[in-house]
């Protein structure tokens, strides 16, 4: 590079020192006190905690149950809604506004949208009301404070994420591929099967794995749609230092989701990458 | 042919699910009755007079709106120089500035959130509106870094040669020519930083007290105890004003993605 060297550091220095007072100072306390006592000893007791007590397994099952249907319905939901987007609609401006219509909601809060779910799904709500017109129940079912109420709410907020991944992918396809194995006699089933579904796996696998990650580290949705019943992995964290004020265990807790969510979000740009390359 | 069909009938239902929501909480919104109520009972624009006339309310709003302001000024004058660095140097750990600078992106708030309060503590800074900020420019400027460095191509970095070769100082250059070519990224990663910086809960929450509070985490705190028509007017309003800024930033740089054969 022909540019003056001499300008790098001032056009690097506060944004680096600025991350580094309030972002890496910040998570090196965090993980000081993870691995300390009150006193200033190291010890590894607040991790043992964690890891030794059926309990913290009992909630880390629990997270991960709704992170994983999360994502296999995201997919199931998103893709369908993805191949509508990009291969059947033929009218630029109904994609147009379908596509502002489902980057609407990423806009919108996790409350805002939480609160939605909450009285759609309340015992007297739209979805009951529905639910009991059509025949399909006589009493109204329970949603709130249950699994499924917590599914319905997370698949809503981060389905978005697969649609735009798996569309890009998707509009990214050379259809003369396509086209080539139809050309040689191969039906349109085999077609998909052989051609297009691999061609578009790497975006909706690295869709896939971003919303098993946000799934997994997710709080206001979980906590508004439990009502207090089911206890996901970042409640744990937020008890810690909201109202026990132990920042020992809290530190051992955040340090043990940042790393799950590390290891997730490396392995989906590993498999991006590849994607990349063949494509 | 049932195939598409098929596909097109879960397309419509997955639509409707993702507008279902936004919809009723407009709706309910309007509602005359003191309960929240869908379909709106009458239609009236009380519940909103109701909140502007709550002085927590206009607080948390005049704080939120601070706070994504600043916030967003400060990330913009961060990343524009570090866009800069890290598009015309080639220098040791220039992999590890970016991925360091680029992180916040998916990382949990909950923990960044968590690490600002105690961290706060021990400095003095805890549950204040710097701590806030601060918090909120870590995390925003990863939007303006992702929608300037794209744009920091070879074409761009010629004119800015051909401007130096003529005699402009670094200064200029940098106002008269750079400025002018990435100022739609600035723009745009501007409003993703303002908006999620806005609609952000998993950080502020940690850092807010009665006194001194945003928006979306004084909706967290009232929703989880009541529901009423209040809650569902703030709600509307933010879903108005996000619709404003997509369709600002659709005509800005064209949201329409999805478009087929849109190959290089």
């Amino acid at each position: 590079m022909t540019a003056p060297r001499m300008t790098l550091a001032p056009l690097l220095f506060a944004p680096l020192a600025f991350f580094a007072a309030f972002f890496l100072a910040p998570m090196a306390v965090v993980a000081l006190a993870s691995l300390t006592t009150d006193e200033g000893g190291l010890t590894f007791a607040h991790y043992a905690r964690i890891l030794l007590d059926q309990y913290h397994w009992d909630v880390l099952w629990v997270t991960f149950r709704i992170a994983l249907a999360t994502t296999a319905l995201c997919l199931l939901i998103g893709f369908p809604l993805a191949w509508y987007l990009v291969r059947i609609v033929r009218w630029r401006s109904w994609r147009r506004a379908c596509v502002i219509l489902i980057v609407v909601p990423l806009f919108t809060s996790n409350i805002v949208r939480s609160f939605g779910w909450m009285v759609l799904l309340g015992r007297t709500g739209l979805v009951n009301q529905g639910l009991m017109g059509m025949g399909l129940t006589e009493r109204p079912i329970r949603f709130l404070g249950t699994e499924t109420g917590i599914l319905i709410g997370m698949v809503y907020i981060l389905m978005p994420f697969v649609v735009l991944s798996v569309g890009n992918a998707l509009a990214k396809i050379d259809t003369a591929l396509e086209d080539a194995s139809a050309d040689l006699g191969v039906g349109p089933a085999r077609t998909f099967w052989f051609v297009t579904l691999p061609l578009c796996l790497p975006g909706a696998v690295s869709g896939a794995i971003m919303v098993f990650a946000l799934a997994v580290s997710a709080y206001v949705t979980p906590a508004l749609l439990s009502g207090g019943q089911i206890t996901v992995f970042s409640m744990l964290i937020f008890q810690q230092y909201s109202s026990v004020f132990d920042f020992h265990y809290g530190g051992a807790l955040s340090v043990t989701l940042l790393v799950l969510t590390l290891v997730l979000v490396t392995l989906a740009g590993r498999i991006g990458e590849r994607g990349r390359r063949a494509a | 042919m049932i195939a598409r069909l098929l596909i097109r009938i879960i397309a419509l239902a997955a639509m409707a699910y993702l507008v279902l929501p936004l919809v009723v909480i407009i709706g309910a919104s309007l509602t005359e009755t003191s309960y929240l109520a869908f379909p709106p009972q009458g239609l009236t624009l009380k519940w909103f007079g109701v909140l502007f006339d709550d002085p927590s309310y206009v607080s948390a709003f005049i704080t939120s709106t601070l706070l994504a302001l600043a916030a967003t000024g400060v990330a913009v004058l961060l990343a524009v120089p570090a866009s800069l660095a890290l598009a015309r140097y080639v220098f040791a750990g220039r992999a590890a500035a970016a991925s360091l600078l680029m992180s916040p992106l998916v990382l949990p708030y909950v923990v960044l959130g968590a690490a600002l309060l105690q961290f706060g503590t021990d400095f003095g800074l805890a549950r204040s509106f710097e701590a806030l900020l601060v918090g909120h420019v870590v995390i925003v400027m990863p939007f303006v870094l992702r929608s300037v460095l794209p744009l920091l191509t070879p074409e761009q970095r010629a004119l800015e040669e051909a401007s130096m070769d003529l005699g402009g100082t670094p200064l200029a250059t940098f106002f008269l020519v750079v400025l002018p070519q990435i100022r739609g990224g600035i723009v745009s990663g501007a409003l993703l930083a303002f908006i999620s910086s806005w609609i952000n809960v998993e950080l502020s929450i940690f850092n807010t007290t009665s006194a001194l509070n945003t928006i979306p985490v004084k909706m967290f705190n009232y929703v989880q105890y009541t529901i009423d028509p209040t809650i569902a007017a703030v709600s509307a309003i933010t879903i108005v004003a996000a619709a404003l800024v997509i369709i600002l930033l659709d005509l800005l740089i064209g949201l329409d993605m999805l478009s087929e054969r849109q190959q290089p």
